[in-house]
């Protein structure tokens, strides 16, 4: 039988979130080749979950009870910490022996790692960071962000072998109610040398976290946002002098502001800085990556401010302000007060 | 000690991609500190595979310091698969004995951050993506690195050498070309390949593009109406009905 599997994403030993929108997407995939190929005596293609792990049982099995799905515990002796060598040898050894049509990883900074060369391991066609799973007669497609995420491109990968999809986080919504009954959990001993880890070209030495004193952002209430449109650093002066018009506010920025030194780190809104959901959003001179929007999508109210009236920020905004956006600073302090 | 960095053509203005460009610099960063470290003088140089039209990026890189530049001519193509340029980089990169291949983490038009990982699978390199700091100097056999993951954290890494790197944004400040490098950069010979120079047959794409699509909204979007400062006032007066202001 041909499957449909799931790389887990495994992160300091435990499960991350982004593996049950993984299974999401896979059953969104069995859910349009059921629809539409009803060729009888054909099976259709089941879904496993592959779990790396150098103890895999007891991380399987949570995965088999919150699923209902079959789960494979890849247990690969000596196996700490993840690396991109490990994870293509084992999974490569493991997957070659099976048939799979798909293979879904997730477009984090793990499956962004290991995926591409997985797939040519498994010589399968790679599509990475998809937003939709779509078909038509001929059969699947995928929409990933393109263009600084001013387009979709729609992407069909060759029918004749296998396809690795990295899957977007936080697009496909885990399906809780789903569940079925627990399914088999087998555990598959893959070596990786003797120890995996002293095998590795790759040696991992410490995992360190960025201080980041992000309190000041995940309590306000108004979280005023600055981007490559405020143009100059001194400009910031500005955006601090907006925030300060309300009574409980943070500043916030885009990553390049970081970049480039303008402000703090603890002050990065998005999937490698904060994520935030304040009352209001005001995004001044954001253009709206994918990267950004992840860190304050669940934001009640967005109000965008940016010069460019098609900015994709435009479409994550409940207030559309299409102005230069110091000008419009200017003119909101300004403001006669209606009081 | 020799560098490989590859580099592509981006946007309407046909500027370097903006990631390729940390990854030059960090060679070019790496190159005039390890010089004195390594056994060997440090050499960097690029490749690109694009149209004509991308020998100005290699123009710019030489401004910038690189010693040699290598271009896959290719066709003008709306879609061009990360993994077909990854083989043309790579057959370029089998010529010389590079001892480190960076990139940019990904392109800023395709988005895919595949061309980088796949090279390494071809080349049968070790690989880390998304890197954000390299310790120097390097003195020999490993380079040890932190990667960027979500969240704030890092992972600590020392890797063989050779191994493929694809850079993030915040590693460094990319330098402007100067002038000196490039008056001489306008007397450098770029080293054309076509894709038959470097195949017996042609690498096809395991996937191809079917269309282009706006993507849908998220939310309903107000457009505000008027001039900036009736604009400031109507969203003055919906923050003070929230009780906000
Ligand atoms: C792995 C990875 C992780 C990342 N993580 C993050 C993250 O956590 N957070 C993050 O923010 N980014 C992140 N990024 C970067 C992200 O891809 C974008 O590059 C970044 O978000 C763009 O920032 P920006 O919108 O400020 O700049 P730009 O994209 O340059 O947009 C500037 C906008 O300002 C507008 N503008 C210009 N001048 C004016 C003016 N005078 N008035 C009004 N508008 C103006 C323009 O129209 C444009 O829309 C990440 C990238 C990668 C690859």
């Amino acid at each position: 039988m041909k499957q449909i599997l799931v790389i887990a994403e495994i992160f300091k030993g435990r499960i991350r979130p982004v593996t049950w929108e993984l299974v999401a997407g896979a059953r969104k995939i069995a859910a349009i080749l059921s629809q539409t190929r009803n060729i009888p005596g054909k099976h259709l293609p089941c879904i496993q979950i592959i779990v790396p792990s150098d103890n895999p049982k007891p991380l399987a099995e949570k995965i088999s009870e919150q699923t209902g799905n079959a789960v494979i515990g890849l247990q690969i002796p000596g196996f700490k910490t993840y690396t991109s060598d490990i994870y293509i040898d084992c999974l490569g050894q493991l997957i070659r022996e099976m048939t799979p049509t798909h293979i879904l990883a997730a477009h984090t900074s793990q499956g962004r790692d290991f995926a591409p060369g997985l797939a040519l391991e498994l010589n399968a066609a790679s599509i990475s960071g998809i937003n939709h799973i779509r078909f038509d007669e001929t059969g699947l497609f995928y929409s990933r962000p393109v263009l600084d995420n001013t387009k979709n491109m729609l992407v069909r990968p060759d029918p004749d072998r296998p396809v690795m999809l990295t899957l977007m986080p936080g697009v496909f919504k885990p399906d809780s109610h789903k569940k079925g009954k627990t399914k088999q959990v087998d555990i598959l001993k893959i070596s990786f040398g003797s120890d995996a880890c002293e095998n590795s070209r790759i040696q991992p030495t410490k995992i360190l976290k960025r201080p980041c004193e992000n309190q000041a952002l995940k309590g306000a209430k108004i979280i005023v946002a600055a981007g490559r449109g405020v143009e100059k650093k001194e400009n910031l002066e500005l955006i601090s002098r907006f925030a300060d018009c309300f009574s409980s506010s943070a500043v916030g920025a885009s990553r390049p502001l970081v970049d480039m030194g303008w402000i703090g780190y603890e002050h990065q809104v998005g999937i490698t800085g904060t994520i935030v959901a304040p009352e209001v959003y005001i995004a001044c001179g954001i253009s709206g990556s994918s990267q950004h929007i992840a860190g304050m999508k669940d934001t009640k109210c967005v109000i965008s401010i940016n010069k460019n009236p098609t900015a994709p920020i435009f479409r994550h905004s409940d207030i559309c302000i299409t102005a230069d956006v110091l000008e419009f600073i200017h003119a909101f302090l300004t403001l006669p007060d209606p009081v | 000690m020799k560098i490989l960095v590859c580099i592509k053509q981006v946007g309407d203005d046909g500027d370097m991609n903006r990631f390729d460009a940390h990854a030059l610099e960090e060679a070019l960063f790496i190159k005039e500190h390890s010089d004195n470290t390594m056994p060997e003088p440090v050499s960097v140089d690029i490749v690109t595979a694009g149209p004509s039209t991308a020998e100005k990026i290699i123009r710019r890189a030489f401004g910038m310091g690189a010693d040699r530049g290598f271009h896959i001519v290719t066709e003008n193509s709306d879609y061009i698969s990360s993994f077909v340029t990854a083989f043309g980089l790579s057959a370029v990169a089998k010529k010389t004995s590079y001892d480190l291949i960076l990139t940019g983490i990904m392109s800023e038009d395709m988005m895919a951050g595949q061309t980088g990982p796949m090279m390494a699978k071809i080349l049968n390199l070790p690989c880390a993506t998304g890197v954000i700091k390299i310790f120097l100097p390097l003195t020999g056999k490993t380079i040890k690195v932190e990667r960027e993951m979500e969240n704030g954290f890092r992972d600590g890494l020392v890797i063989l050498l050779p191994a493929v790197l694809t850079i993030q944004a915040g590693i460094n400040t990319p330098r402007y070309p100067c002038l000196s490098n490039m008056l001489s950069a306008n007397r450098k010979q770029i080293l054309s390949l076509s894709s038959e120079d470097l195949f017996w047959e042609p690498i096809r794409a395991r996937e191809s593009c079917i269309g282009m699509e706006d993507p849908e909204k998220a939310r309903t979007g107000r457009v505000l109406e008027g001039s900036v400062a009736d604009k400031a006032a109507q969203l003055f007066s919906f923050l003070r009905e929230k009780n906000l202001i």
